[in-house]
């Protein structure tokens, strides 16, 4: 069988666009819009009917999202760099959303490359103003020649691999758990198709199948036995579904459900920490450029 | 339609400006409607705490001045009351030891008068004393004048009168 992995869609096509020339809108733009309406949503509800005393439940939360992001930002940056505190949790909110908006199925914006180098770009271009704002154009660029003025084109490179480096490393973990996630989706319904094809070619085999399984399952919980009974239900399941397959169901079973698992890693887990790494990295580099 | 798709790494600039685009307008509204809101209201409830710990300590420095001030009252009334006492003693004392003293002065006059008053009944007794026997003596000069005296009558006489001075005396 064939696993396609592709980019973005490509929604519309403008040729001839004048400056921009050959313009693509691709499915990116519309999902992070979505995002931003999931997230926009989100805001005016939690930002809503709030009190000063006798908070309810939901301003409990909101306020705790709001001190744990201030926290964050102070205890990587310090209480000067307060003003990025909206830039570090938009990033974020916007980074964990679109990385587990893939779950319902819709494409995640920040499985292109685009998106989290626009964010890299922006962050970037902060790095480099308070670079220059600490210790002067000249010295800035003088910089460059250190510690001889050979190095210039590798300085340069160097500088601008930062954006580059970070977006890669966001954009590489989801794209591979999206890679994953294809190829375990393919091998289960390859596995699927396999199985049920050979339990479902007939009937008798199916309920046997069946039988069996119920039978093992009743012993097992007589017994108290934990293996035969967790076999049993097992075996039970695979039946009742190979029949099914057989009287016309035909459908990849094995891929219900079971792909979730590998997704706590893949979509859950990963999606949560490349956001808090993007904005870890943010911080530290911005610090780090102001404070030299 | 055949549905077209992107390679998967690629380069898409009018997709990286819209993303940006699309960073700022969320980072306007998260801001807008979310971070601003909850620092508002965080800071309105700092500013309540503040006040109420403000109040608090306003409320106990006039506790305080105020405990201070009736403690200064209370003493000085105590000093007042004190001095009263004090006053209303020596008052006490100063008039009763007036009493006294004219008590003492009256019964000394008392006692002068009395003993005048006593003097003057015995010289008015003397002098009454007095003119009786003069009268007397007047008497029996009359007597001695009217009738020739006999020795007998003259002793008589003489014993009589001596009688009635010495009743008289």
């Amino acid at each position: 069988m064939e696993v396609e992995i592709n980019g973005a869609r490509i929604l519309a096509t403008f040729e001839n666009v004048p400056v921009l020339g050959t313009v693509q809108i691709t499915q990116t733009v519309t999902a992070a819009w979505l995002v931003m309406l999931i997230i926009s949503g989100l805001c005016l509800w939690l930002g809503s009917g709030l009190k000063v005393t006798a908070i309810s439940r939901k301003q409990a939360v909101a306020e705790m999202i709001y001190t744990s992001l201030v926290k964050f930002v102070r205890g990587n940056m310090g209480p000067e760099f307060d003003r990025y505190i909206p830039l570090i949790g938009t990033i974020f909110v916007t980074s964990v959303v679109s990385n587990l908006i893939s779950l319902l199925g819709i494409w995640s914006p920040t499985a292109d490359l685009m998106t989290e180098l626009a964010w890299a770009l922006v962050v970037f271009v902060l790095i480099t103003y308070h670079k220059i704002k600490a210790s002067g154009i000249l010295s800035y660029l003088k910089g460059f020649l250190d510690p001889i003025f050979i190095l210039a084109p590798i300085n340069v490179m160097s500088e601008c691999f930062t954006p580059v480096s970070m977006a890669c490393r966001h954009f590489g973990n989801i794209l591979s758990g999206t890679v994953i996630s294809a190829l375990i989706y393919a091998a289960l319904t390859a596995a699927s198709s396999a199985l049920f094809g050979l339990l479902g070619s007939s009937l008798p085999v199916a309920v046997v199948t069946a039988a069996v399984g119920v039978g093992l399952g009743v012993l097992g919980k007589k017994g108290k036995k934990k293996l035969p009974f967790v076999l049993g239900i097992i075996l039970t399941a695979l039946g009742a579904l190979a029949a099914l397959t057989n009287l016309g169901a035909d459908y990849p079973w094995l891929t219900v459900g079971i792909p979730a698992i590998p997704s706590l890693y893949f979509d859950w887990f990963s999606g949560c920490i490349q956001a808090f790494i993007f904005c870890t990295l943010t911080t530290l580099f911005i610090k780090q450029a102001a404070g030299d | 339609m055949d549905t077209l798709y992107q390679s998967l790494v690629t380069v898409n600039p009018v997709t990286l400006i819209a993303m940006i685009c699309n960073l700022f307008i969320q980072l306007y509204i998260l801001k807008r409607f979310f971070l601003d809101k909850v620092k508002a209201i965080l800071d309105q409830r700092r500013d309540a705490a503040d006040r109420q710990i403000a109040d608090a300590e306003a409320a106990k420095s006039q506790a305080i001045s105020m405990k201070q001030t009736y403690e200064q009252n209370m003493r000085q009334a105590k000093a007042k009351a004190d001095e009263l006492l004090q006053s209303a003693q020596k008052t006490a004392t100063a008039r009763s030891e007036e009493i006294i003293r004219q008590a003492q002065q009256q019964a000394t006059q008392m006692r002068a008068k009395a003993s005048s008053d006593i003097a003057l009944e015995k010289k008015k007794a003397i002098n009454d004393a007095k003119n009786e026997i003069s009268d007397l003596a007047m008497a029996i000069a009359g007597k001695v004048v009217a009738r020739e005296l006999t020795d007998a009558d003259q002793s008589r006489l003489i014993d009589s009168f001596l009688d009635e001075l010495g009743d008289g005396l």
